[in-house]
C-alpha cells in the first residue's frame, strides 16, 4: 500500500530532475543558436564589407580609366570637354581614398596598401599634369613628352596594379572569414537535430511517467473512495461520528453520522462549537470544554464521557476521544471520534442490577448456610442428646415397643443430622480461585482413604491405584470427591462379596471427551474409579448426579442423594467433567475429567 | 483457689446446653467445681469482679446474646489477669472461619457440641485432664478442633 505512494514521491524527484535538465537544455540550445545567428550576421557583414571595398576600387580603376582616356581624346581633338572626367577624377580619387580609409581601418595590411595607392595615384597625377601641360604645348615629339607620356602610363599600370592586388587581399580576408564561418556553422543542423531528439525523449520520458503516477493516484482515489464508504458504513454500524477541528482557522467538519448521533439530518447546522455545545448536557458542558483544552495540549488522552439531549428529548451518552495533529506545515487539527454508548450504559446498568440481586440472593442463601449449620442442628442435636440421656437413665422402665420407637426416632434423627451435614458439605462447595493450588493427588487420596479405614476394615476392600502427578486443585474439595467417590464404591458394594476398587490414572485429548465438542483445554487428567459393586442401569447415568436423586430405598442402602452431586459440583468447579458408566453386573466406573493447565 | 479440684466455667445461653454440661460433670465424679453463666456480659463482669476466683478452664459458647463467644475471649486474651486460663470453645458450628478466628485469636481447644450425652462425657473429661502446658506449646490448626 505504502509502495505506490512512496514510488510517487520518487517519480515527484525525477520529474523535478526532468524539468531542471530540459530548462538547461532549452538555455543553452538558446545560448548556440544566438552564437550561430551572431556568426551569421557577421558573415553578412564581411561579405557587405568586401562588395563595398570592391566598390570603392572600382570606383577608383574607374575613374583613372576615365582620366586616361579624356587625356587621350583631348590630346587628339584639343577639345577641353574630355578634360571634364579629369577634374571630377581627381576629386573621386580624394572620396574613394577616403571611403576606403574608412572600410579597412580594421585592416593593417590594406592601410599601408592605401597609403602605397595614394603615393601611386598623386604621383599618377602629378604625371598627368605634368603631360598635359606639354601637350598643351604640342610638343609631342619630344623626348620630354614621351619620357612623360610613358611614365605616366608606366604610374598607370602600378596603380592598377595596385588596386588589383588590394582586390585580391580584399577576396582573400573574405574566403578566410568565409572558411571559418561555414567551419563554424557546419555543425549547427546536427547539433539541432540531436538536441530535438533528446528534447524529444525527455518529453516522452515526463509523459510515462506522468501517466503511471496518474494511473498509480486513481488507484489510490479509487482505495480512498472504498475506505471512505467503509468508513460511513462502519460510522453507522458502531454508532460513532468524526470531527476534525482545523485549530488555527476555528473550522468544524462533521461527519454524516455524527448529525445522525445527535439526533439530526447530516449537514443540517453548521458545525461549529456552540452549535454543538447547544445539544451538550448543560451539567457536561464545563467537563467537555475543560477536555477539549486539555486535548490541545496533551498528546494522550483518556476518553471523556458525557450526555447530550436531542432536539426529541432523548438523553444519549456519549464517549469521545480526540487526538492533536500537526501537519508538515505546522498546521493543528484536533481529530475526533465520538461514539454513541447509551446502549452499553443501559446494558451495564441492567447488569449491575442483576449483579445486585444475585447479591442479595447470595446473601440469603449464605445466611440460610447458617440457619442449617446452626439453628437446625442444634435443636437435632438436643434431641439427639436427650435420647441418649432417655436411652441410659429410662430404657428399662419402657414397654418393648417404647424401646422400638426410640430406635426409630434416634435413626431418623441421625439421618436428618447427615442430611444436614452433606446439604451443608454441598453448599460449601465454592469456587473460588484463591483455593486453587498445586497438590500432590496421591495424598490426597490417602487422606481420603484414611478417612474411611474403619469402613474399608469393616468390609474387607481392597483399593488399588496409580500414580497421579500434582495439579492445580482446590485441595480439600479433591480429598472430597475421592472420599465421596470411594464411599459410594464402599456403600454400594456387593453382600458377600469384598469390595475391590481400581483408579487408574491416564491423560484424554480434549477431542477424544464423550459428549465434549468444545473444550478450552486440549489434554484432560482422567482418573478412572472402578469397583465390583451393584452398579447401575446406563439408563440412570445421568440422573445419579442430581440432588437428591437416588436410585435405591433408603432402607436398602444409607444415602442422601447428595454425595455424587457434590463430585459433580467439585468436578465443575475445576471445569472438569464426570461421568458414570453402571453395569448391574459387573459394577460401576465413575470418570473424572480434569483440565491440564 | 485449692489445687485439689478443677474449677471449670461455661458461659452458654442455651439452658439445656447448660443442663447436660453440669449433669455430665456431676457423673463425672471428678474433682471439680462447675460455674455457668448465661451469657457473655455476665461472664465478663464475674471475671473482673475484683475478688474473683478464676477458673482453670472456660468454656466458651460463641453465639450468645449481649456480649458474644468471641468477644470475650478478645476481651480475656488482651488482660494479662487471665493469661492461665486455658479456654475451650464449645459452639454447635464447626466453620472453618469460626476455627480460623477462635484460633487466631488465642483460644486452647475447639470442641463441637456433641450429639449424643456420652461422648459429652467423654469430652469433658478429655479436656478437664489435658496438661494444659503440653497441649498449648504444640497447638497448631491440626489439633486444635478436639475430634474423639
Amino acid at each position: 500500500m505504502n509502495l505506490p505512494l512512496k514510488f510517487i514521491a520518487r517519480s515527484e524527484r525525477f520529474l523535478k530532475i526532468i524539468f531542471g535538465a530540459s530548462l538547461f537544455i532549452v538555455l543553452v540550445m538558446g545560448g548556440v543558436a544566438y552564437k550561430y545567428i551572431k556568426e551569421l550576421s557577421k558573415s553578412i557583414d564581411d561579405v557587405q564589407h568586401n562588395y563595398q571595398v570592391h566598390i570603392a576600387l572600382e570606383r577608383m580603376a574607374s575613374a583613372l580609366k576615365d582620366a586616361e582616356s579624356g587625356k587621350r581624346g583631348f590630346m587628339i581633338s584639343r577639345d577641353s570637354t574630355y578634360l571634364e572626367p579629369l577634374l571630377v577624377s581627381s576629386s573621386a580619387f580624394d572620396n574613394s581614398l577616403k571611403d576606403l580609409e574608412e572600410l579597412t581601418k580594421n585592416n593593417p595590411e590594406q592601410q599601408k596598401n592605401i597609403a602605397e595607392l595614394k603615393i601611386k595615384v598623386d604621383k599618377n597625377i602629378e604625371i598627368f599634369q605634368k603631360t598635359l601641360e606639354l601637350s598643351t604645348s604640342n610638343d609631342f615629339d619630344s623626348p620630354e613628352f614621351i619620357a612623360a607620356f610613358r611614365e605616366g602610363r608606366q604610374t598607370m599600370n602600378s596603380v592598377r596594379f595596385k588596386i588589383n592586388q588590394m582586390t585580391a587581399h580584399e577576396n582573400d580576408v573574405l574566403s578566410l572569414a568565409r572558411e571559418i564561418s561555414s567551419k563554424r556553422l557546419s555543425n549547427a543542423p546536427m547539433l539541432v537535430y540531436y538536441v530535438l531528439i533528446l528534447s524529444l525523449l525527455i518529453l516522452l520520458l515526463t509523459y510515462l511517467q506522468i501517466t503511471k503516477n496518474l494511473k498509480i493516484l486513481k488507484e489510490k482515489n479509487e482505495l480512498l473512495e472504498t475506505f471512505k464508504k467503509s468508513t460511513i458504513q462502519s460510522e453507522i454500524i458502531s454508532k460513532h461520528g468524526n470531527w476534525i477541528w482545523h485549530i488555527e482557522e476555528n473550522i468544524y467538519e462533521y461527519s454524516d453520522n455524527l448529525y445522525r448521533l445527535l439526533g439530526e439530518e447530516p449537514q443540517s447546522f453548521d458545525p461549529n462549537l456552540d452549535n454543538y455545545l447547544s445539544f451538550v448536557h448543560p451539567d457536561d458542558v464545563e467537563k467537555l470544554m475543560e477536555h477539549v483544552e486539555e486535548m490541545m495540549e496533551n498528546e494522550d488522552l483518556p476518553f471523556i464521557h458525557y450526555r447530550i439531549i436531542q432536539k426529541n428529548g432523548a438523553i444519549k451518552h456519549f464517549k469521545a476521544y480526540a487526538k492533536l495533529l500537526v501537519d508538515s506545515d505546522g498546521h493543528k487539527r484536533l481529530l475526533g471520534t465520538t461514539a454513541d454508548i447509551t446502549n452499553e450504559i443501559e446494558n451495564y446498568r441492567l447488569i449491575e442490577k442483576r449483579n445486585l440481586e444475585l447479591e442479595r440472593s447470595n446473601k440469603e442463601l449464605s445466611s440460610f448456610n447458617y440457619v442449617a449449620s446452626h439453628d437446625l442442628q442444634e435443636p437435632l442435636r438436643k434431641i439427639q442428646t436427650f435420647l441418649s440421656r432417655l436411652e441410659d437413665k429410662e430404657k428399662d422402665k419402657l414397654s418393648n415397643s417404647g424401646k422400638l420407637y426410640i430406635e426409630r426416632i434416634k435413626s431418623s434423627s441421625s439421618r436428618m443430622r447427615s442430611l444436614i451435614d452433606d446439604l451443608l458439605q454441598f453448599s460449601r462447595t465454592n469456587k473460588s480461585e484463591e483455593a486453587f493450588e498445586e497438590s500432590n493427588l496421591n495424598i490426597l487420596l490417602e487422606t481420603a482413604k484414611h478417612d474411611l479405614a474403619e469402613i474399608i476394615g469393616d468390609k474387607r476392600a481392597r483399593i488399588t491405584s496409580d500414580s497421579m502427578p500434582s495439579m492445580k486443585v482446590i485441595p480439600f474439595q479433591i480429598k472430597q470427591l475421592f472420599l465421596n467417590l470411594l464411599s459410594n464404591s464402599l456403600k454400594y458394594s456387593r453382600e458377600n462379596t469384598p469390595p475391590a476398587i481400581t483408579i487408574t490414572y491416564s491423560l484424554t485429548n480434549a477431542s477424544d471427551l464423550p459428549k465434549i465438542k468444545y473444550s478450552k483445554f486440549n489434554t484432560y487428567h482422567t482418573i478412572t474409579v472402578q469397583d465390583n459393586g451393584i452398579g447401575f442401569d446406563q439408563e440412570y447415568a445421568e440422573k445419579i448426579f442430581i440432588l437428591f436423586n437416588r436410585l435405591h430405598n433408603k432402607n436398602e442402602y444409607s444415602g442422601t442423594g447428595i454425595g455424587l452431586s457434590i463430585c459433580k459440583k467439585i468436578v465443575d468447579n475445576h471445569n472438569g467433567y464426570i461421568t458414570a458408566v453402571g453395569d448391574t453386573n459387573t459394577g460401576s466406573t465413575f470418570t473424572v475429567y480434569l483440565p491440564k493447565t | 483457689m485449692q489445687e485439689d479440684f478443677t474449677y471449670v466455667v461455661l458461659a452458654d445461653d442455651d439452658e439445656d446446653d447448660r443442663l447436660f454440661f453440669v449433669e455430665a460433670f456431676d457423673e463425672l465424679k471428678i474433682q471439680t467445681k462447675v460455674d455457668v453463666y448465661k451469657d457473655g456480659l455476665e461472664l465478663m463482669d464475674a471475671l473482673n469482679h475484683p475478688d474473683a476466683v478464676l477458673p482453670n478452664i472456660l468454656f466458651l459458647d460463641l453465639n450468645m446474646p449481649k456480649k458474644s463467644g468471641i468477644e470475650c475471649l478478645i476481651e480475656i486474651k488482651s488482660n494479662k489477669k487471665f493469661k492461665d486460663i486455658a479456654i475451650a470453645i464449645y459452639s454447635t458450628s464447626a466453620s472453618e472461619e469460626d476455627i480460623e478466628d477462635t484460633f487466631v485469636q488465642g483460644a486452647n481447644i475447639y470442641i463441637k457440641k456433641p450429639s449424643d450425652f456420652n461422648d459429652l462425657k467423654k469430652i469433658l473429661s478429655d479436656v478437664v485432664t489435658i496438661n494444659w502446658q503440653y497441649h498449648t506449646n504444640a497447638l497448631d490448626k491440626d489439633n486444635f478442633l478436639l475430634r474423639l
